[in-house]
């Protein structure tokens, strides 16, 4: 493995949790599968589809989202939305990530 | 007619696998999914076949898309398994084709067999019980990993289950324990020999009378140098190499000779099975002498393995 592939690796993994966490933020307002694909990646949360569609998924099984069809478009979409749980998992998750900031910006400089 | 587009044959390729109760659903949302993604691409100039493709191959195996969808494991034995299933096949397998092998060819001597065929009876005998117990003991473990039991463990890991440090030197115990038995043997040799063990027949002796004095004695001399070996591994504190080699000179010492004299017919009285069973004492006499060379081979092999093992670990402390 090179080591920008390494690199790209551990990237990946620390970026894992906050793509759930821009999911529940965002689908405050519903919001379908390609189009919050679209929007994560305009956010700055690049992510494949093979992953983000699977996550809507079980987040929706573990009752963080809930779901609905919209037909009232010529294609029929599955629009989720964060429940209050999801809210309160947001809220919990948002909460962690600015600790890690702060004790990020605490650790000794690199140089 | 119309021909199913790859988007059609993706659909349904990952439905497959996705269970009924959910199928229409993922399948519908999968589709508008592709097609959302496609349009996208179409908006800005790609041609539709070229578009559908690249979203397809980023979509990846349609068969591991599902899997994600389903939360179901892309492997055999996962990582909650994996020390259980590896701990019992390495376990299983110390112990199952070893019972095996000693079991078969016990009875295939009893039966008559040569050796050329006990040979030829083990190596697929051994081959299949290895094959077996990989493939129950992984069946077991992938149907564990599916059905998601916990582990068979009690309760989780604690620093209490930690092997014990293996033993490296040599105590007082061992060299106290190994002389207590050599005195032991010359005991039951001699009070075989001159006062028997048949209650109903004083003067019968399990071994051969005629091995009195000259094979009993040169047994007690090796046996003496057994005695002497045991107090200098005590003495070193650990077996070396040299002393495990010495202690496998002196076990061949012994089996050997035990050995050629049994199939001799003349490690074992002749007359202490007939004289006790009349009428099948023979063929008894014959599967003890088999049951007799067995274990004399079988105590010499382990003894010198045991000794050879812990010299290669003494070594490497």
């Amino acid at each position: 493995m090179s080591e920008s592939e390494i690199l790209d690796t551990h990237l990946q993994e620390l970026r894992r949790g906050t793509i759930v966490l821009a999911c529940l933020r965002l689908l405050e307002t519903p919001g379908y599968g390609y189009g919050l694909l679209e929007e994560l990646g305009e956010r700055g949360f690049p992510t494949d589809a093979n992953t983000l569609y699977p996550l809507l998924r079980r987040l929706e099984k573990q009752g963080f989202l809930t779901s609905e069809w919209n037909t009232d478009e010529s294609r029929p979409r599955k629009f989720y939305r964060t429940s209050d749980a999801g809210t309160r998992l947001a809220a919990a998750l948002t909460d962690e990530f600015r600790a890690i900031a702060t004790a990020i910006d605490t650790l000794p400089e690199e140089n | 007619m119309t021909t199913a587009t790859l988007t059609d044959r993706y659909v349904d390729t990952a439905m497959r696998t996705v269970p009924e109760a959910q199928r229409a659903d993922l399948a519908a949302e999968l589709r508008a999914s592709i097609d959302d993604q496609i349009e996208a691409r179409t908006e800005q100039g790609e041609p539709r076949d070229a578009a559908e493709r690249a979203v397809l191959t980023e979509l990846g195996d349609p068969d591991k898309l599902a899997a994600q969808y389903t939360d179901r494991p892309l492997w055999l034995v996962g990582p909650r398994y994996f020390l259980d299933w590896w701990r019992l096949l390495k376990l299983l397998l110390y112990i199952v084709p070893a019972c095996a092998a000693f079991g078969v060819s016990l009875a295939m001597v009893l039966a008559g067999a040569s050796f050329g065929e006990i040979i030829g009876a083990l190596v697929p005998l051994l081959i299949s019980v290895v094959v077996h117990l990989g493939f129950w003991t992984t069946l077991v473990f992938v149907i564990l990993e599916r059905t998601g039991h916990d582990t068979m463990d009690a309760g989780p890991w604690t620093p209490d289950s930690l092997p014990e440090p293996r033993q490296k030197g040599v105590g007082l115990g061992d060299m106290i324990a190994s002389l207590v038995f050599l005195a032991i043997m010359v005991g039951v040799v001699l009070w075989d020999l001159f006062v028997g063990f048949v209650p109903t027949e004083p003067g019968l002796s399990f071994l051969d009378p005629g091995l009195w004095p000259w094979w009993i004695l040169a047994l007690f001399a090796v046996m003496a140098l057994e005695a002497v070996l045991a107090v200098v591994v005590y003495a070193i504190g650990r077996w070396t190499v040299g002393l495990a080699v010495a202690n496998g000179i002196l076990n061949l010492v012994v089996a050997v000779p035990a050995l050629w004299l049994l199939f001799d017919g003349r490690l074992i009285n002749p007359a202490f099975f007939s004289t006790i069973i009349p009428g099948d004492g023979a063929e008894v006499g014959q599967i003890i002498s088999i049951i007799a060379g067995f274990v004399i081979a079988g105590v010499a092999i382990w003894d010198t393995v045991d000794a050879s093992l812990k010299a290669v670990r003494a070594q490497r402390a």
